[in-house]
């Protein structure tokens, strides 16, 4: 009973290849609407059915988690299509938390940090359609140069990556760092994966804003964000980074 | 396996023909302009431009939104583009109920993007169909178009693994271009680095392939390069077997190098100027050439490709061939995919169904992707006609059209967008050459009662415009345009440096050498210059310069603090540290047979003495003029012994032998080294005639031989900057990137040699006594004009000095206040004084990236007497040459004058324009970006192509052109006969303007007329004050 149970949370906290379900279900989602609802849910249910198991967490799916993990951060390095580079990189984050559980943590903070994975993954959910919207697809080697074209979608979505791929003062970072140092004291060889994936995860935000950014533009008559849209989001940036700080960074 | 000779030989012609078009690129200390597309100046200038589009991937005319620009700042004539509109309708056919030449003057002025898309499936029925709104036509792609689009694009000229990289992404050229940049750093290095690439002595290609053979590197990459190197020892036979291992046919060879060349063309720039630089340093010493890059560039793609294969990718031209005969319909996908023209809608789906690779899915991938590349192609053409047609007003006559002759229209539009640049183009040159005609003044110079107060000589340089208008304007001043090197090629050797510095337009040779000699005694080297040395050596060891930074690197903060702050009074602070250079004289006299003689006899005498000392440790009072004289005898072959040496130190018959034949061998007291050495002292100085002959060829070309005044300023430029790669750039062009001073004082040393003012007398130029050639330096980023070699003055002018300085330092001012608007450092009604100062902070400011504007403007290149122009202020914008047709009867000046400086001033324009219009290819980008290079050249990042060209800062005004990209417009003032005549006795002129790559105007001041050059034919018409646009042009009968 209990392996079968593990299969079925380890659809919703990524485990290979259990995980490629989600990315299935990611890739299929036509609507900016579900992406979030997806990208928001998705772990919780995780984190919920794993309340209901009363016994602890088998040695096998450590490991699994961490070659998830480590999976789909590199193979998000070669991807070119936005959506699915988030689906990749929230694969591997949320494979992450499993290695969190081991550790001294709280049902309530694997929650928070799922959400904290999630929240900066919904905001470039939410760029990928303004891409899409503007270019036919969110896709990069495509256009480039947004810099030039587009400045004020462009700084937002350099932030929102580094958002993700846990940059200082923002929440992964934080939850990156507790479950580093969770994995230090009680599996170092674990912390060294972690440190690894989080390497790879920088690597694959790089290359990801290195096709978009930079560059010469051909965009023609493309239109930047409004400011009531770039406040918007500028806002849920600092919601991030003021969680990041009092809210997960806080509870450490 | 080593090629036979002929093969050898037939492979470097081919490649020397292929590195024709590539332009000769000169190291930024020498900054040299030149024109981008110089290889192709035998081409008619559009057919040029779209030759090196072709071949550089740049672009070479401005956006239409910029010309349109250009247009509401009333830059362009409006009447030529109507004409040029009209022009062009000639040739094409009418379409029913289109205004053409409505439409297409809307398009140039109201649209501001293009309308005619490149690369559309979509036809004109296509189109019609969408504009009609009738149900889509059906969009297939047939095999046999397919396969020779894929042929064209994939097995053309372009080199075999860029093919590879628009099928699968690959990245090679990339990763190739940075493989040979870094081979290219390694190998040209001239002193940035620390630790130097070995046996670079032996060429660039034997020391490259002597490392790459032990290069782990490459070997982990799985670059196997040695099973490319290992058969062939030279780089014709590597070449050779590269290109027949990739499959390219011998008859493509050429054109595939070129393409190879073009992508690093400032690195084979660079290489093809220093293989024909015979008198190169470090050409000399560490010698390469096109063929040495071109093997080590074809080895490394080829071991890429190699290396890629293992992907089982199709890697050479028969599996390429293979790919598209069979699979064209995925070999087309991918081409899409991979060379960004996949619609974005599709990339995903294209990307996953490639990856899959099954035949099915692909080829219903295909049809899909297709049909919808087709209707988009279809629906963003049909809006953009809608939206031209709109904006004619025209829209019901767009809809009305059929089929046909919406083909009809779509062919005119696309025809009419290939050829509008040269329609801007030449409007915009229209503009300025009728500003120049409505303005120039064809009266005679009033008689003067008396000389002016003072003469001063200017470079032909632009920036010369503005100085010596205010100078003009400050006195009795009269100032005349010469070229910056005052007709003097001189080779310099500056006090203190070892090498040679050629102070003259590139297309010359100096033949006279020229030394700066100290006119005091040496002084010790100075404590501030010592340390500067210790921490310079410091730095540059290996584990140094870790506790060099902890210890003292709180120092290089207070540098920083300093020149960032207060950079006018730390900078003069800091000079006070270093002792001024020392007073000199230059070496100008040649030496007669017996001065030579003696002055190599002299420094023997002295090599021999150091040698006894160094080799005997005897002290210099031990050593006697006997034991000198006999030894440098005995080595010279003239005695068989040196008996005071022994005799002093008791040696025997062997060691006194063994020691002569050391002078000989080790300190080259011999026959055949004093001979060199008289050669070498051959070259030094000019003899008298050729001193009277430059002196009178200097004055007759600017028409100035008679009413000297008593100062003659000899006024060459420099520029003054911080932090500035570029600072070579703004120095004088026709001192090949120098400061002009040292050929002022040249010809100012020249000028007053009583001996040689003897001479001019026979000759018809009567110097008075009392007239003084004056050198001076014109900076050029300050305005300030310093006058030198005063402890030569006579002391009967002393007293006129004050008055001199004054009127100077008022010019120097004015000419501040007029130019540092333009620059946004000071608001517009600013005084002088403050224009001044600000100018003097700006030089030494290490954060200005643009300290002046350099040349940028220049429009015009004006041969005349300074009546023509001395009312016009000109902005800086033309090259001023004086000239007196009246005192050339024989065309010889004004032959020369055509032969170099307008040669030359074509070279700045069309550097200038070529990095305005595409700054990024043709120039260099931003300056904020760049790293020095090897000490030859900058590089945008840490690893580039050679930047070439002029940076942004120097040509754009926040991204928008503040240099107006035009041809250069030539005015000869002269009769249209002498002035034809001497053009067509210069055959590079002559092609210049006969190819269109400068514009030329003949003001025949005898009979009131203007000659234009255009459309191969030349144009005249009257000068006599009536609106220019009303003014017909007749042809002038040749």
């Amino acid at each position: 009973m209990q392996i079968p149970a593990y299969l079925l949370i380890g659809l919703f906290l990524p485990l290979f290849p259990l995980s490629m379900g989600f990315n299935f279900v990611l890739g299929r989602s036509r609507y900016a609407l579900l992406r979030i609802l997806l990208l928001l849910i998705w772990p919780q249910i995780g984190l919920t059915l794993l309340q209901t198991l009363d016994s602890p967490v088998p040695d096998w799916v450590v490991p699994l988690a961490l070659f998830t993990a480590a999976l789909y951060a590199l193979r998000a390095l070669a991807l070119r299509d936005v959506g699915q580079w988030s689906g990749f990189l929230a694969t591997s984050a949320w494979a992450l938390l499993w290695i969190a559980i081991q550790g001294d943590v709280t049902i309530l903070q694997l929650h928070l940090f799922a959400l904290g994975f999630s929240a900066p993954l919904v905001l470039l959910a939410l760029l990928g359609a303004g891409l899409e919207r503007r270019f036919g697809a969110a896709y990069t080697g495509l256009y480039g140069g947004l810099t030039e074209s587009i400045p004020r979608f462009s700084a937002i979505l350099v932030l929102v990556v580094l958002a993700i791929i846990a940059t200082p003062l923002f929440p992964t970072f934080f939850i990156m760092l507790a479950t580093v140092m969770q994995a230090v004291t009680l599996m170092p060889l674990v912390a060294v994966v972690v440190a690894f994936v989080w390497l790879l995860w920088s690597w694959a935000g790089a290359r990801l804003l290195q096709g978009l950014i930079v560059g010469p533009t051909n965009a023609e008559g493309i239109f930047d964000l409004n400011r009531l849209a770039t406040g918007a989001y500028a806002l849920g940036l600092i919601l991030l980074v003021a969680g990041g700080l009092y809210g997960i960074g806080g509870l450490l | 396996m080593t090629l036979p000779l002929g093969q050898q030989l037939k492979i470097r012609t081919m490649i020397y023909v292929a590195g024709e078009p590539i332009p000769f690129f000169w190291p930024m200390r020498s900054f040299i302009h030149h024109n981008p597309l110089h290889g192709l100046e035998h081409l008619p200038f559009p057919e040029a431009v779209a030759t090196g589009a072709q071949l550089f991937h740049g672009r070479g005319f401005l956006s239409r939104q910029e010309h349109q620009r250009y247009l509401a700042q009333n830059k362009v004539a409006h009447t030529a583009l109507v004409a040029g509109i009209d022009e062009f309708l000639v040739q094409q056919p009418s379409i029913p109920g289109i205004d053409l030449p409505h439409w297409l003057m809307t398009l140039l002025t109201r649209t501001t993007q293009p309308v005619m898309r490149a690369n559309t499936l979509a036809d004109a029925n296509h189109v019609h169909a969408v504009i009609q709104r009738t149900e889509h036509l059906d969009a297939t792609l047939d095999p046999d178009t397919l396969t020779a689009m894929l042929h064209d694009s994939l097995l053309g000229a372009c080199p075999l693994y860029e093919a590879v990289d628009r099928l699968y992404g690959t990245g090679i050229g990339t990763e190739l271009d940075e493989l040979v940049i870094k081979s290219c750093l390694d190998f040209f290095d001239e002193g940035q680095s620390v630790w130097h690439m070995p046996g670079r002595k032996q060429g660039l290609f034997s020391a490259w392939r002597e490392l790459a053979l032990r290069n782990a590197r490459l070997f982990v990459r799985g670059l196997h390069i040695e099973r490319i190197l290992e058969n062939e020892p030279h780089p014709e036979g590597v070449i050779a077997s590269v290109m027949t291992e990739l499959g390219i046919p011998e008859d493509k060879w050429v054109s595939c190098f070129s393409r190879e060349l073009s992508r690093l063309h400032g690195w084979a720039g660079f290489i093809r100027w220093r293989a024909n630089a015979k008198h190169y340093y470090w050409g000399q010493r560490y010698p390469a050439d096109l063929v040495d890059f071109l093997a080590i560039r074809l080895t490394l793609a080829l071991a890429l490709l190699a290396e890629r294969s293992r992907q089982r990718i199709a890697t050479d031209r028969g599996a390429l061939e293979n790919l598209i005969q069979t699979r064209p319909r995925e070999t087309w996908l991918r081409h899409e995919l991979h060379s960004g023209a996949v619609l974005p809608a599709y990339a995903q789906r294209v990307e996953q169904t490639l990856a899959r690779g099954r035949a099915k899915p692909i080829e219903k991938c295909f049809d899909d992707f297709v049909r919808a590349k087709c209707h988009h192609d279809a629906e963003d053409q049909a809006t953009r006609l809608q939206q031209l047609a709109a904006t004619a007003d025209a829209s019901t006559s767009l809809e009305a059209l059929t089929a046909a002759q919406l083909e009809s229209l779509m062919q005119v539009l696309q025809q009419f967008e290939d050829a509008e640049g040269m329609l801007w183009l030449r409007a915009m040159e229209s503009h300025a050459m009728e500003t120049v005609l409505r303005d120039v003044n064809l009266a005679p110079p009033a008689p003067r009662d008396k000389r002016p107060f003072a003469q001063a000589l200017f470079c032909i340089d632009t920036r010369s415009e503005r100085i010596r208008r205010q100078l003009e304007s400050a006195g009795d001043y009269q100032t005349f345009g010469i070229a910056g090197f005052f007709g003097i090629p001189i080779s310099f050797m500056e006090l203190g440096k070892g090498s040679e510095a050629h102070l003259c337009p590139v297309l010359l040779k100096p033949k006279n050498l020229v030394l700066e000699m100290a006119a005091t005694a040496p002084e010790d080297v100075a404590a501030t210059t010592a340390l500067e040395k210790v921490l310079h050596e410091l730095k540059e060891s290996v584990f140094t310069p870790y506790v060099t930074v902890e210890a003292i690197g709180m120092l290089f903060g207070f540098d920083m603090i300093g020149k960032t702050f207060m950079p006018q009074s730390y900078n003069r602070w800091r000079q006070r540290l270093y002792r001024d250079k020392p007073s000199t004289h230059l070496l100008l006299d040649k030496l007669d047979r017996e001065q030579a003689d003696s002055i190599v006899r002299a420094v023997q005498r002295a090599v021999v003495a150091k040698a006894i000392e160094q080799e005997f440790e005897l002290e210099p009072e031990a050593i006697t003029d006997d034991m000198v004289r006999e030894l440098r005898e005995a080595a010279l072959g003239h005695a068989a012994r040196a008996p005071a040496l022994g005799e002093a130190l008791a040696l025997t018959p062997e060691t006194e032998q063994t020691f002569i034949q050391r002078l000989r061998s080790v300190y080259r007291i011999e026959p055949a080294f004093a001979q060199l050495q008289m050669e070498q002292l051959a070259r030094i100085g000019f003899s008298l005639d050729e001193q009277t002959n430059f002196v009178s060829q200097a004055l007759h070309s600017i028409g100035l031989n008679r009413e000297f005044s008593r100062f003659i300023l000899l006024v060459g430029h420099g520029s003054t900057s911080e932090n500035n790669p570029y600072e070579s750039a703004l120095d004088c062009g026709a001192c090949g990137g120098n400061h002009g001073l040292i050929n002022a004082r040249a010809l100012a040393q020249m000028g007053n040699n009583p001996r040689v003012r003897q001479r001019l007398r026979a000759q018809g130029i009567a110097i008075p006594d009392d007239a003084w050639f004056l050198p001076a330096l014109h900076d050029t980023t300050t305005d300030e004009i310093k006058l030198f070699d005063l402890d030569r003055l006579p002391s009967s002018h002393v007293v006129y000095l004050d008055r001199l300085r004054s009127g100077l330092t008022g010019a120097s001012r004015m000419c501040a206040q007029e130019r540092l608007p333009q620059l946004q450092l000071v608001p517009e009604e600013c005084d002088p004084a403050e224009a001044n100062q600000h100018a003097r902070r700006n030089a030494m400011d290490w954060s200005q990236v643009r300290p002046e504007w350099g040349l940028s403007g220049n429009a015009y290149f004006i041969i005349g007497r300074r009546q023509l122009t001395r009312h016009l202020s000109l902005d800086g914008r033309a090259f001023l040459h004086s000239y007196d047709y009246r005192a050339d009867p024989k065309r010889r000046l004004l032959e020369s004058i055509l032969t170099g400086p307008l040669v030359v001033g074509q070279w700045i324009n069309m550097e200038h324009y070529f990095s305005t219009v595409d700054n990024e290819r043709f120039g260099s980008g931003s300056k904020v970006y760049h790293n020095v290079a090897g000490r030859f050249g900058v590089m945008t990042g840490n690893l580039s192509d050679l930047r070439t060209g002029l940076p942004a800062q120097t040509v754009l005004d926040q991204g928008h052109p503040y240099h107006q990209p035009i041809r250069l417009i030539t005015v000869i003032e002269a009769p249209y006969e002498h002035a034809c005549r001497a053009i067509e006795e210069v055959a590079t002129v002559k092609n210049l303007v006969r190819n269109g790559w400068v514009r030329l105007l003949i003001i025949d001041p005898d009979k009131n007329t203007a000659h234009i050059y255009d459309h191969n034919d030349w144009q005249s018409r009257s000068l006599s004050g009536s609106n220019p646009d009303e003014q017909p042009m007749e042809s002038t009968a040749s």
